[in-house]
C-alpha cells in the first residue's frame, strides 16, 4: 500500500477537519443459511467525514452490498454500532430506519430502479410523497433536481423513452431531490456504456463538490474508483485502504483498517454482496 | 401525483393484463346482476304485493277449487270492503301454441275494483261488462300476440273441456295497463259467467279463489283467520292470507331453485375473488424489486400494502362500474325485455334494482381488497435487502 494518490484534478479534497458523517465500530455481519452461520462482515471500524465520495471496491461476495446496505440503514448489523448524522441506526425499529432513510439518504442502483409507468419527473418526485409538501413545491423542486442532472428537456418522458445514461441520471435527481446528506450508490455505472458511465460518474462528483453530498459508491470499475477521493477495499470481510488511497482518507481510517485486519477473519464466498 | 394517484398509474404497466382482469370481474359482476335481478323479479310478486288484499283459498291446496256460494259470506265479513273471485282457465292460443301467457276466468263487477293498479279505459270496460264473450288483455300480451281491440280469439284450454261446437272465442274488449310494474301486462281477462255457463253441471259455481280488500291493512292476517273461521264448519275448510303470502305459496315449489341461484351468483363473485387475487400475486412477484426500491426510498411498509390493496380495489371498482353499465343493455333491454314478453306470469317486470347495483359494487370493491389482503401483507414484510436482491 503505498501514500501516492491519482485523484483527478478537478475532485475537491475533503478538509482534514469535515465533521464526521458516518461513523462504525466493530460492525459485524452474519447470516444463517441451511444451519450454518456465515460471517460477511466482521469487526469492522470506518469513520467517513461529510462531503467525501469514497468507492467501496471488492470481489463478489467481500460483503460491499452488505456494508453498503448497513451504512444506508436497510439493514442492521449483528455487532458493533453504527452512528450517521448524529443518529445511532443500528438501534431504529423497521419503521424509524425507514424515516431515517427518507430524511438523510438518497439511493442511485445499477439498474436504474425507476418506477416505468411514472414519467421521469414523477419518478423524482416520489421520496417526497413522504413529506408534507404541498404539490406545487414538490413539483418545482423535482424540476430544479432534473436540472441539476441536465434532463429539464426530458421531464415527461417515461423511463422507456430514455437512454440507460439518463435513466440513471434520472435516478440521481430521485436520489438528491429531498436534499439528502448521504447519497450511496450500487454499482452506478455498472450497466452502463463508457460514455454514460462517465457522465453519471462527473455527476457525482459535482454532488460531491459544489452541493457537499456524502457519497459512498460500490464498484467494480476501476475508473470508476478513480473518482473518488477515497478508496476502500473489502475483501472477505476485511476492509482496506486502496493503493491508491488520499492521504488524507488514509489518516482518517488508519485505525479502522488496524482494527479491521485484527478482527475480520474469513467470511463464506456464499455471502450475500 | 399523490400516493393513490401511483397507485392507479400502477395499473396501466400491464395494460393486457388489467384490462383482461377488469373485463373478467365486470362479465362476474354483470352476471351476479343478472341472477340476483331474475330472483328478485320473480320473488317481487309477494315482496310488492298490495297490503290490504286477503286471498282465501282452498285450505288443501290452491289448485282445488271452492264454492261459489262462499264470496258472498266473504263480502258480509267484517272488515272487507270488496271481494272478487277468479279461475285459471289454463288457456292457449293454438295458432301460438308455444307462447304462455295467464288465463283468468274472473267477475266483470269486482275484479278490477279489488285490483285498481290494472287500469282499463272506461269505454272498454263497458264493452267488456256488455258482451259475454268480451275479454280484456293486457297491454304487453297484445303487443306481442299483435292483437287489436274487436279481433276475435280463440283459446284452448288445459283443464276444461274445449268443445269444438262451442269454441272458447272470445273478442278483446279493451287492452288493460298497469300503475305498477310489477304487476304482469300479459294476462288475458275474461268474465267468469261466460265460463261457468260453459262447464258442465259437476263443474259449475266453483271459483278457484276469492281475493278481498280489507278497510285495515293491519288487521288483514286477523281478517283471513276470522273468515277461514267460518268456513271451518263448512263442507270446504279454506286458507286465508295476505297477498304477500299467497304469491309466496306459488314460489314455494321453486325455493329451492331460486336458493341456488343465488348461491350461484355468489360463487360467480368469490371465482372473480380468486383470479383476481392470482392476478395481484403474480403483479406483486414481479415488482418486488420496485417494492425494494420504494422502501429504501424510505416509504413504510403499510404504504406498499396500501399501493398493492388500492391498485386491486381500483380493478375491482372499475370491473364493478362496467358490470353495472353493461346491466343496463344487457338485463334491462335484453334479457329483461325478452322475458317480459315471453314469460310474463313468471316474470311481470324484470329491471336491474338499485340494491342489487349497490351490493353488486360494494361486493366487487369489497372482494377485490379481500384478495390483495394476502399478497399485499407478504409484499409489506419483505426484508428491503432482499427485495432489492431481485433486481436482476
Amino acid at each position: 500500500m503505498t501514500d501516492t494518490t491519482t485523484s483527478p484534478k478537478s475532485y475537491r479534497e475533503p478538509a482534514a477537519s469535515a465533521p464526521i458523517l458516518i461513523s462504525v465500530k466493530g460492525v459485524g455481519k452474519s447470516y444463517t443459511r441451511g444451519g450454518e452461520t456465515l460471517n460477511v462482515l466482521q469487526g469492522l471500524d470506518l469513520e467517513i467525514p461529510e462531503g467525501s465520495f469514497q468507492a467501496l471496491m471488492g470481489p463478489s461476495g467481500s460483503g460491499k452490498s452488505t456494508l453498503l446496505h448497513l451504512l444506508a440503514g436497510l439493514d442492521r448489523p449483528s455487532t458493533g454500532t453504527i452512528e450517521v448524522a448524529g443518529r445511532r441506526i443500528d438501534t431504529m425499529s423497521e419503521g424509524e430506519l425507514a424515516r431515517f432513510r427518507a430524511e438523510n439518504v438518497g439511493f442511485v442502483f445499477q439498474s436504474f430502479n425507476l418506477i416505468p409507468v411514472l414519467t421521469a419527473i414523477e419518478n423524482v418526485e416520489l421520496p417526497l410523497l413522504l413529506t408534507k409538501l404541498p404539490s406545487a413545491e414538490r413539483k418545482r423542486r423535482a424540476q430544479t433536481a432534473l436540472r441539476v442532472v441536465g434532463l429539464e428537456d426530458r421531464m415527461g418522458h417515461l423511463p422507456k423513452q430514455l437512454s440507460g445514461g439518463q435513466e440513471q441520471r434520472v435516478a440521481i435527481a430521485r436520489a438528491i431531490v429531498h436534499d439528502p446528506r448521504l447519497i450511496v450508490a450500487d454499482e452506478p455505472t455498472g450497466d452502463l456504456d463508457r460514455a454514460s458511465a462517465d457522465e453519471v460518474l462527473r455527476l457525482l462528483t459535482k454532488l460531491s463538490q459544489e452541493l457537499q453530498k456524502t457519497i459512498l459508491m460500490v464498484t467494480h470499475d476501476p475508473a470508476a474508483a478513480e473518482r473518488a477521493t477515497v478508496r476502500l477495499h473489502l475483501d472477505k470481510g476485511r476492509l482496506s485502504l486502496g493503493p491508491d488511497a488520499h492521504p488524507v482518507a488514509r489518516a482518517e481510517t488508519s485505525t479502522s483498517e488496524a482494527k479491521a485486519e485484527a478482527k475480520s477473519k474469513p467470511a463464506s464466498e456464499e455471502s450475500p454482496s | 401525483m399523490n400516493l393513490a394517484t401511483l397507485a392507479a398509474k400502477n395499473l396501466w404497466r400491464n395494460r393486457v393484463r388489467t384490462v383482461l382482469t377488469i373485463a373478467a370481474s365486470a362479465i362476474a359482476v354483470l352476471t351476479f346482476i343478472t341472477l340476483r335481478t331474475l330472483v328478485f323479479s320473480w320473488t317481487s310478486a309477494s315482496e310488492v304485493a298490495a297490503k290490504d288484499r286477503v286471498v282465501t283459498r282452498h285450505k288443501v291446496t290452491f289448485v282445488m277449487p271452492l264454492p261459489k256460494r262462499y264470496v258472498e259470506d266473504v263480502r258480509q265479513a267484517k272488515g272487507v270492503r270488496v271481494a272478487t273471485f277468479a279461475n285459471w282457465f289454463g288457456g292457449k292460443d293454438p295458432k301460438h301454441d308455444q307462447e304462455f301467457f295467464g288465463t283468468f276466468a274472473v267477475d266483470r263487477d269486482t275484479y278490477f275494483q279489488v285490483y285498481d293498479e290494472m287500469v282499463i279505459a272506461p269505454e272498454d270496460l263497458a264493452r267488456w261488462k256488455e258482451d259475454k264473450r268480451g275479454a280484456i288483455v293486457g297491454d304487453a300480451l297484445a303487443k306481442k300476440m299483435g292483437w287489436k281491440v274487436g279481433e276475435k280469439v280463440t283459446l284452448d284450454s288445459g283443464i276444461f273441456p274445449n268443445d269444438p261446437d262451442n269454441p272458447w272465442t272470445f273478442t278483446i274488449s279493451g287492452i288493460y295497463t298497469t300503475t305498477k310494474k310489477s304487476v304482469d301486462r300479459s294476462s288475458f281477462l275474461f268474465r267468469w259467467d261466460t265460463f261457468n255457463d260453459a262447464l258442465p253441471a259437476a263443474g259449475k259455481d266453483q271459483v278457484g279463489w276469492i281475493v278481498s280488500r280489507v278497510d285495515d291493512p293491519s288487521q288483514a292476517a286477523n281478517i283471513g283467520v276470522a273468515l277461514d273461521k267460518v268456513f271451518d264448519v263448512q263442507d270446504t275448510q279454506t286458507l286465508s292470507q295476505d297477498e304477500a303470502a299467497f304469491n309466496s305459496s306459488f314460489l314455494a315449489g321453486i325455493s329451492a331453485v331460486l336458493r341456488a341461484v343465488d348461491v350461484i351468483s355468489g360463487v360467480i363473485l368469490v371465482i372473480m375473488m380468486l383470479v383476481l387475487g392470482n392476478t395481484v400475486a403474480m403483479g406483486v412477484r414481479e415488482r418486488t424489486f420496485e417494492y425494494g426500491t420504494l422502501r429504501a426510498m424510505g416509504f413504510q411498509p403499510g404504504h406498499v400494502a396500501f399501493f398493492i390493496v388500492a391498485e386491486a380495489a381500483f380493478v375491482g371498482a372499475i370491473g364493478g362500474l362496467v358490470g353495472m353499465a353493461l346491466s343496463y343493455p344487457v338485463v334491462d333491454q335484453g334479457i329483461g325485455k325478452f322475458l317480459e314478453e315471453n314469460m310474463g306470469n313468471f316474470f311481470a317486470y324484470v329491471g336491474v334494482p338499485r340494491h342489487v347495483l349497490v351490493l353488486a359494487l360494494v361486493l366487487s370493491i369489497g372482494l377485490a381488497i379481500v384478495a390483495s389482503l394476502v399478497p399485499a401483507y407478504s409484499a409489506s414484510r419483505i426484508r428491503v435487502t432482499e427485495a432489492l436482491r431481485r433486481i436482476a
